[in-house]
């Protein structure tokens, strides 16, 4: 079974991209292990001299490295990604590399119709940097929109053809993993080149 | 005009921000910026609202005031840092400071391709609805290379990214005027001039009756003015105000100071009013402008003010007639303005030109000669068929004398005048006389 480690892109308390995290948990409880992850509580991204990472960022980079994939949800703030996921992501690419070819679903859930169609699409263009290079899964989307409404008293999905989508897309993340296994040419390669980004000496 | 400037970083050593801080000083002569520290800003969430916190209203306050906002963006995993953007949701959550705020991007990076993606990121993040700004088109500066760009004295080594950047920020003062003039509520139209003077410009003294005969000595005592050998610094010069009241006193033309308030606050006291081109008395400074016109010429003047204030033209040139055939006075109210282009009233100049006319021919052995085309008579242009009075927009007493038929634009004084006069709004009314052909 995949071990999967799910970022919550928010520290918001009340939200709804946790909601369908938390849904997706048990939803596909049967075909994954999926543990949620908060990014509540990093300090500000501040390029520390010393080179060090924050002991709870090295905790989540750990967990990562142990994960089989990530599922990052995210909300949308001002049509990008919310500053404190991008603060994690800062943070796990500061001298540290445990999203380097790691496979990476994206989702996103807002209160408005396009659900996060904009902070995708940012998201996605971070993760593809060189400081991350993550192995995002291509030509997949799954947007929730209207996420106020989404979800029973009991935090189920109620709109059945979109818990279709994201059973298929789940799946798809699925046999996206194993694949990514084979790709693994360049890995080495990868990992030097990312090793060998030193800000602080170029 | 002010602008400010934001670093997007926290660390102790920003390239970005020494970029900033060397246009803030390199063109202090341009323009005025001000740097924003975003080091105290808690990273945002959404359930701790902190909008109300000092940090966010530094911001918040700091950004109004601003003509402008300049931000110099590191680049971050091809995209901005967390703490520009932790910034920039603070100020579309609650509040909207950016919103219509024309907005300059700049950013150094270490690499070549310096900041060219979190450059665009940001540009998409501040036309977000929910911020709103207004980020100037194109003109991307990009600072790659950021380590080698600066010598010891933190100052930019290459000479031809010191002239683009220059390039860049002029463009950006003329695109915040275009923006901030857009930006600016609908005009109220000339109705809204006040005569009454009862608003109030940063310079109006108050607590002085306006119309009392003696508001100067009022005034001047409450605001310790300076006066008789006390020095005044000028652009360009110094002088005692004797040395002013002499020189201003000599002038051959009669000077009328109206200020943005619409107060008549001065003017040049060397001619008794009854010598006067255009009459005044040492009892009418101070007073408002509604004191010094009959009140059927009020919204012509009001009309020329409205001009003069909103731009459409900063000078406006008046022949005004009935001082006999061997004079020719022009009254010339022209525009103020400081060095923001802010109006601060009118400068009225009232001459007789005819001195000059008569000088000019008869040094050049030259004479007046009739034109047959023209459908003015030349010598007393709009005047002919106005019966002789003395009118005045800015301060002084004008007759109720009604015209009959004027067969010229009146306010330009057509042919007799040379130089093209601004199309007045209606060019058949008088608009500062207050004679008017429809009435
Ligand atoms: C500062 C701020 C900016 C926002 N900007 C957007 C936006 O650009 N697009 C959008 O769909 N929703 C926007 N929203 C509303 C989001 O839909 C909603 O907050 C979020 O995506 C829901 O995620 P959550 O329930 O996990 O908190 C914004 C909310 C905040 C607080
Ligand atoms: C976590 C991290 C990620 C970075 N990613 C990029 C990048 O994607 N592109 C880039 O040009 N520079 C990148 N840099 C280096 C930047 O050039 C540099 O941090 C910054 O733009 C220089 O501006 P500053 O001195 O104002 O911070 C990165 C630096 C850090 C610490």
């Amino acid at each position: 079974m995949h071990k999967f480690v799910a970022i919550v892109g928010t520290n918001s308390d009340n939200s709804t991209n946790r909601k369908l995290l938390q849904f997706m948990q048990k939803h596909f409880a049967a075909q994954a292990d999926i543990e949620l992850v908060e990014i509540k509580g990093l300090p500000l991204f501040n390029k520390p001299e010393n080179k060090q990472v924050p002991a709870a960022a090295q905790a989540i980079a750990d967990k990562i490295d142990q994960a089989d994939g990530v599922i990052i949800s995210t909300p949308e703030y001002d049509h990008s990604a919310p500053a404190v996921l991008m603060n994690a992501l800062e943070w796990l690419s500061y001298y540290i590399h445990p999203l380097a070819d790691k496979p990476v679903m994206i989702i996103g859930a807002s209160y408005g119709a396009l659900g996060t169609s904009r902070a995708q699409e940012h998201l996605r263009q971070i993760l593809d940097s060189p400081e991350l290079r993550a192995r995002i899964m291509p030509s997949s989307e799954f947007l929730l929109g209207h996420s106020l409404q989404a979800f029973d008293d009991d935090g189920n999905m109620i709109d059945q053809t979109k818990l279709a989508k994201l059973a298929g897309l789940f799946s798809d993340f699925e046999t996206f993993v194993e694949l990514t296994k084979k790709l693994n040419h360049a890995n080495e390669a990868n990992r030097e080149e990312i090793h060998d980004l030193d800000w602080a000496n170029l | 005009m002010k602008l400010v400037g934001i670093a997007g970083s926290v660390a102790d050593k920003s390239y970005n921000r020494m970029l900033l801080k060397y246009i803030a000083s390199h063109f202090s002569d341009q323009v005025d910026i001000e740097l924003l520290d975003i080091n105290d800003v808690p990273l945002f969430n959404q359930s701790d609202d902190q909008t109300n916190g000092d940090a966010v209203q530094y911001l918040n306050h700091k950004i109004m005031a601003a003509d402008g906002v300049i931000i110099a963006t590191p680049e971050h995993n091809h995209t901005i840092t967390a703490s520009l953007k932790s910034v920039i949701e603070w100020l579309s959550f609650n509040i909207h400071p950016l919103s219509g705020k024309p907005v300059m991007i700049v950013g150094a990076s270490y690499y070549d391709q310096g900041s060219s993606r979190a450059q665009l990121n940001l540009r998409q993040i501040l036309e977000s609805p929910g911020v709103d700004a207004i980020v100037m088109p194109g003109n991307e500066f990009l600072l790659g290379d950021v380590k080698e760009a600066f010598d010891d004295n933190q100052n930019l080594k290459d000479d031809r990214t010191v002239s683009f950047l220059k390039e860049t920020l002029t463009k950006f003062m003329k695109f915040v005027k275009v923006i901030n003039t857009m930006n600016k509520p609908e005009d109220p139209g000339w109705e809204a001039e006040d005569l009454e003077a009862k608003g109030k410009v940063e310079t109006t003294v108050e607590g002085v009756d306006m119309h009392a005969a003696d508001w100067v000595e009022k005034a001047a005592e409450k605001t310790h003015a300076a006066e008789g050998d006390d020095y005044v610094k000028l652009d360009r010069g110094l002088l005692t105000v004797n040395q002013l009241n002499y020189f201003l006193n000599s002038m051959p033309i009669e000077l009328t100071y109206a200020d943005a308030n619409n107060q008549f606050i001065y003017y040049n006291h060397f001619l008794e009013a009854k010598d006067m081109l255009a009459s005044r008395t040492p009892g009418q400074a101070g007073n408002p402008m509604a004191d010094c016109h009959p009140k059927r010429a009020i919204p012509h003047v009001k009309q020329v003010i409205h001009m003069l204030r909103s731009g459409q033209t900063d000078m406006f040139r008046l022949p005004v007639p009935g001082m006999g055939p061997d004079k020719y006075v022009m009254h010339y109210y022209k525009a103020m303005h400081d060095a923001q282009g802010e109006y601060k009233g009118i400068n009225e100049l009232v001459l007789d030109i005819m001195p000059m006319i008569q000088y000019y021919l008869k040094h050049t052995g030259q004479m007046l000669v009739k034109d047959p085309d023209a459908d003015t008579d030349a010598v007393s242009g709009a005047s002919t068929n106005v019966k002789p009075e003395k009118t005045d927009a800015v301060s002084g007493a004008s007759s109720d004398a009604e015209p009959e038929k004027p067969t010229v634009d009146e306010v330009s004084g057509a042919s007799a005048d040379a130089e093209p006069a601004p199309k007045p709004t209606k060019p058949d009314v008088d608009e500062v006389s207050g004679a008017s052909s429809n009435s």
